[in-house]
């Protein structure tokens, strides 16, 4: 059974952020651990209050990794805001390589 | 539908106890990780692992699960006889976004059973939001585009068992989209519960590899090659970008491996990328009488170029 749905779409960054309620329910988790994600420097909320906060792309990416890597080997948050800070600088810098370096690296 | 043994996907006797289910999926997580593993099918075996944890670490899935491979031909096709999972009540376990990728054979023991649970029960709730990812060309996120995306969800049919439904979503991808940029689209999430509002579907980015550019961010990297004498003396030439082509001057004395920015030709945006030219110096093929007389004479009037004078020889 097919149906073609046109889908009105936004892309998540400034222009239409998300909430802490919306990152949260993108997680399937509650907003108390978007607050320590917070806390710990995992997602970089925009905005003072909790109700003010505001995510774009890069923090949804980010918890949705923590989220996974959390639910894999446990739940230290410390360790995985860690993990997550090694594994995005060695994406850079293979980005990085690839575009300096054209063609195909093995890396 | 293929069956799936969960016990071998993570390399376990059937007796394995939940610490060395827990052992060995963690071990498998950490060498298919995307940013480690160097194996082709990382992602795909990523995802099997994680769904024959989703089962195994939960006890009724487990159980479920045993009581339904003990009936099973290892060779044959597969289809859940009706009724076998009376008396088990699951709940979800995975990492959000991971069980809508599970398999079909998984969605068909599992994928509906959370929900008829939670049909029976009294509280209003927001669907649960669906993940995916979406490979698109370039020229696509430089200029828009609308794609056709097919996805699979588990829908209930009227005897409330479940069954996959592939759906197609025409996609608007707006001029200027990154990679691993999100696309949100409302409301195309799984149902909500008792009447509250569906969840929505966020599309991951991700670009296809381009035969021409390399991307950094919203920066394009291209090589263009020039003739020796276009990077000596200088010269105008006719480049191709993602707009269209454009003249562009070689500065006289351009060494191998010069890059020339032209601001504002990369990924559009606030601010826009730009493309970066990578000059890369094509000698010309002695292969002519001409051709070798020319680097002859070249060599005659250059006689002190020395090429490896910075090696001290």
């Amino acid at each position: 059974m097919k149906k073609l749905v046109i889908a009105s779409s936004t892309v998540v960054g400034k222009s239409q952020p998300l909430s802490a309620d919306d990152l949260a329910h993108a997680c399937g988790a509650e907003v108390e651990w978007v607050a320590q994600l917070v806390e710990i420097g995992i997602v970089n909320a925009r905005g003072e209050q909790p109700a003010e906060w505001r995510f774009h792309s890069a923090d949804l990416e980010r918890a949705l990794q923590a989220r996974r890597l959390a639910h894999a080997f446990g739940g230290d948050l410390d360790a995985v805001a860690l993990i997550l800070d090694l594994s995005q600088e060695v994406r850079r810098l293979k980005a990085r390589l690839r575009a300096l370096g054209g063609a195909d690296l093995d890396v | 539908m293929e069956f799936k043994d969960y016990y071998s996907i993570l390399g376990v006797e059937r007796t394995a106890g939940e610490d060395e289910i827990r052992r060995a999926y963690r071990k498998l997580a950490r060498k298919y990780h995307p940013d480690v593993s160097k194996e082709k099918d990382a992602e795909a075996r990523m995802r099997d692992v994680n769904e024959a944890y989703d089962v195994l670490r939960d006890k009724e899935k487990r159980l479920a699960y045993d009581n339904l491979a003990a009936g099973v031909s290892p060779d044959g096709g597969f289809a859940p006889p009706p009724g076998w999972d009376e008396g088990f009540e699951f709940h979800r376990g995975a990492a959000p976004g991971d069980e809508a990728q599970f398999s079909e054979f998984f969605s068909s023991l599992f994928g509906g059973r959370a929900r008829r649970g939670g049909a029976h029960q009294e509280f209003r709730a927001r669907g649960e939001d669906h993940h995916a990812a979406v490979e698109i060309d370039l020229e696509d996120a430089i200029k828009g585009a609308t794609r056709d995306i097919s996805l699979r969800s588990m829908q209930m049919d009227a005897q409330g068992r479940p069954h996959m439904q592939t759906r197609t979503l025409s996609v608007r991808i707006p001029p200027g989209v990154r990679e691993g940029q999100y696309i949100r689209l409302a409301g195309q999430g799984m149902p909500g519960y008792g009447g509250g509002e569906n969840g929505d579907l966020y599309l991951e980015i991700r670009f296809k590899p381009h035969p021409r550019y390399r991307v950094d961010g919203r920066d394009l990297y291209m090589n263009v090659p020039v003739a020796p004498w276009e990077a000596a003396l200088g010269a105008s030439i006719d480049v191709p970008t993602p707009g269209g082509a454009v003249e562009v001057s070689v500065p006289p004395g351009s060494a191998n491996g010069r890059k020339l920015r032209l601001r504002g030709r990369g990924i559009p945006g606030e601010p826009a990328g730009d493309l970066y030219l990578v000059l890369e110096v094509a000698l010309p093929p002695a292969d002519t009488e001409a051709a070798r007389s020319a680097y002859r004479k070249l060599q005659q009037e250059l006689p002190s170029f020395n090429p490896r004078r910075h090696m001290g020889v």
